[in-house]
């Protein structure tokens, strides 16, 4: 087996325990079908494009984007637990490069956050089914977006980790700004509608465009604007993860 | 067959010189000790055998490898437990056993057959399911040690193995490693802690201030330094001035607590014994007890260290 399979393998061990399934899984569902269903008795419809969906379809699929989001939050984990309990030095004094470990830090945000995003799309289907548009280019915008929006995240969720000394900082500095992700942005409410400076803070955000992708793959809704969102994306997640890997090969032993 | 050889090993971070210009040469199948006191260089030394860190000037080379050149090459063959403690907090014991053993690329089956060797010989099998972030320090460190046997290695870098456990894991933890020498196992073995040295070593290096100042085998090295023995004589209360009677003796010292004790430190202490017992017997002073203490790795290290700190003042 290629050593990077093998750290690919380790890494999904030591991350998917039930800790991470309940707020992979159990946190999401919740999130559906409580704050949607609530919701819906103050939000009726969603316009979205030159369609409305209900809101329990709209904060589904805000949802794949949130779980993306969210498990690539593993990879920090993984990083700063691996400096802070040895194991970083440990591997790198076994059969592994530091690019095997940066490699397989990449693969396994990317397999978790497909994972995930199809863990959400199985379990919020029932939901958002009477609005999907399958077409085409459903399934390639879907894995779009995870897949880079993967890398974006995980990128952040590195780079924090290899920049902070005390553990109290790293749980302050990710929950921060994870939430600050998770809540000015499009995955619990429509732009349309919210006050200006908070939709305008919404485009600041990736996990907006992450979000929008998704939506326009799942709801057939695919337009220009979507298009500059998927360049943005692409572009962001680049530059981050040039950032993020430039530091993990400079991270001191 | 030397395994590890270095040619003026040096590694420098700022103006900390932490390696000075290390000489190495261990042979295969042996146990090499690499002693001395904390901030000597042990650590920096391994990290640098290891491929860890590179070095800042001088030449290494593992089993016949330029390990700056091809580290992974080397890695690939080497074993390494090192002084920081390294787990993963939510393993089991067993689990983290069994996927260090997947990391290496061993097989399915040997890999449980490792697993359950090592917990016996560890004497894990009662904290076998229970997480690394819940055992005692010496519990992980064993663990971690353990988990280094899981592959097959020709080399086995430990950085003070035994810190941490108590005095049965660590007798176990020696002779474990003995074993394993029978086998054709090299080890690499850095400590503070003398007589393990002594118990476990073929040759020993003992390093000061990133220098080699003494390498040689345990016995060499007590023949060598070991020279200087200390007698205790001890005599009864007396009204006769011992202290002007030996005036004309070296190398000896003098305590009146609860009798007189004379104690001879001296590289020639058989003569200066010789000298004091006629004295003695030529006034009539009676000998109460006479006692030689034997030369342990723990003195010459501290002579040869005094001795390397007080010339590099
Ligand atoms: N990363 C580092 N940065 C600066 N100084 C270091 C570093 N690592 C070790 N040193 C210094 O190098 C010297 C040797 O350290 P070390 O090899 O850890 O000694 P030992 O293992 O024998 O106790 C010490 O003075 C230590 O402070
Ligand atoms: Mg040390």
């Amino acid at each position: 087996m290629h050593p990077v399979i093998r750290l690919v393998n380790r890494n999904l061990t030591i991350s998917l325990n039930k800790g991470f399934l309940i707020w992979q899984i159990v946190f999401p569902l919740i999130y559906i079908f409580v704050a949607g269903f609530a919701y819906t008795a103050l939000i009726h419809s969603v316009p979205f494009g030159n369609k409305s969906l209900d809101y329990p379809a709209f904060i589904a699929s805000g949802m794949i984007g949130f779980n993306i989001m969210n498990s690539t939050l593993i990879s920090g984990i993984i990083i700063w637990n691996d400096r802070r309990h040895g194991m970083f030095e440990q591997i790198l004094v076994g059969p592994f490069t530091r690019s095997h470990y940066i490699l397989s830090n990449i693969y396994t945000i990317g397999i978790v956050g497909l994972i995930s995003a199809a863990l959400i799309t199985a379990v919020g289907y029932p939901l958002f089914f009477k609005s999907v548009e399958f077409n085409f280019y459903t399934i390639p915008l879907v894995v779009f977006a995870s897949v880079t929006g993967s890398i974006l995240f995980g990128s952040i969720a590195s780079i924090i980790s290899t920049r902070l000394q005390s553990s109290e900082g790293f749980n302050v500095v990710i929950n921060t700004a994870f939430l600050f992700f998770a809540f000015v942005s499009t995955a619990f409410y429509p732009a349309q509608g919210a006050p200006e400076p908070l939709s305008t803070a919404f485009y600041l955000n990736p996990l907006t465009y992450l979000v929008d992708v998704v939506r326009a793959g799942m709801f057939g809704n695919f337009s220009t604007f979507v298009g500059i969102e998927m360049i943005v994306l692409v572009v962001v997640a680049l530059i981050l993860f040039t950032i993020s890997t430039k530091l993990l090969s400079k991270l001191e032993i | 067959m030397p395994c590890i050889v270095t040619n003026s090993l040096s590694k420098s971070y700022g103006s900390i010189v932490a390696v000075d210009g290390i000489d190495l040469s261990v042979n295969s199948g042996k146990i090499f000790g690499f002693l001395g006191p904390n901030g000597a260089g042990k650590t920096t030394t391994i990290k640098l055998l290891t491929t860890l860190i590179a070095p800042t000037s001088g030449t290494i080379n593992i089993l016949g490898m330029d390990a700056i050149r091809r580290p992974l090459d080397v890695r690939k063959k080497i074993g390494v437990v090192l002084q920081q403690p390294s787990y993963e907090p939510t393993l089991s014991v067993e689990k983290s056993l069994e996927k260090y053993g997947m990391m290496w690329n061993v097989e399915r089956k040997t890999r449980k057959d490792r697993v359950e060797e090592l917990l016996s010989a560890f004497d894990l099998e009662e904290i076998r399911k229970i997480k690394n972030d819940d055992l005692s320090i010496g519990q992980r460190r064993r663990v971690q040690v353990a988990r280094e046997f899981m592959h097959d290695m020709e080399l086995l870098f430990l950085d003070e193995p035994t810190v941490g456990l108590d005095p049965s894991a660590r007798r176990g933890l020696l002779d474990f490693i003995k074993k394993k020498v029978k086998e054709g196992l090299t080890i690499f073995f850095t400590t503070h802690i003398l007589n393990e040295a002594e118990y476990l070593c073929d040759e020993v290096a003992i390093i000061n201030k990133g220098k080699i100042i003494a390498i040689d085998t345990p016995n060499e090295l007590k023949n060598k330094f070991g020279r200087e023995k200390t007698i205790k004589i001890r005599i009864p209360e007396t009204k006769k001035d011992v202290q002007g009677l030996l005036i004309d003796v070296k190398d000896y010292e003098i305590d009146f607590n609860s009798g007189t004790n004379i104690t001879i430190r001296s590289n020639d202490s058989e003569e200066v014994l010789l000298k004091i017992l006629q004295i003695l017997t030529a006034n009539n002073i009676s000998i109460e007890n006479l006692s030689v203490m034997p030369t342990t790795l723990e003195e010459i290290f501290l002579t040869v260290v005094k001795n390397s700190n007080a010339s590099s003042n």
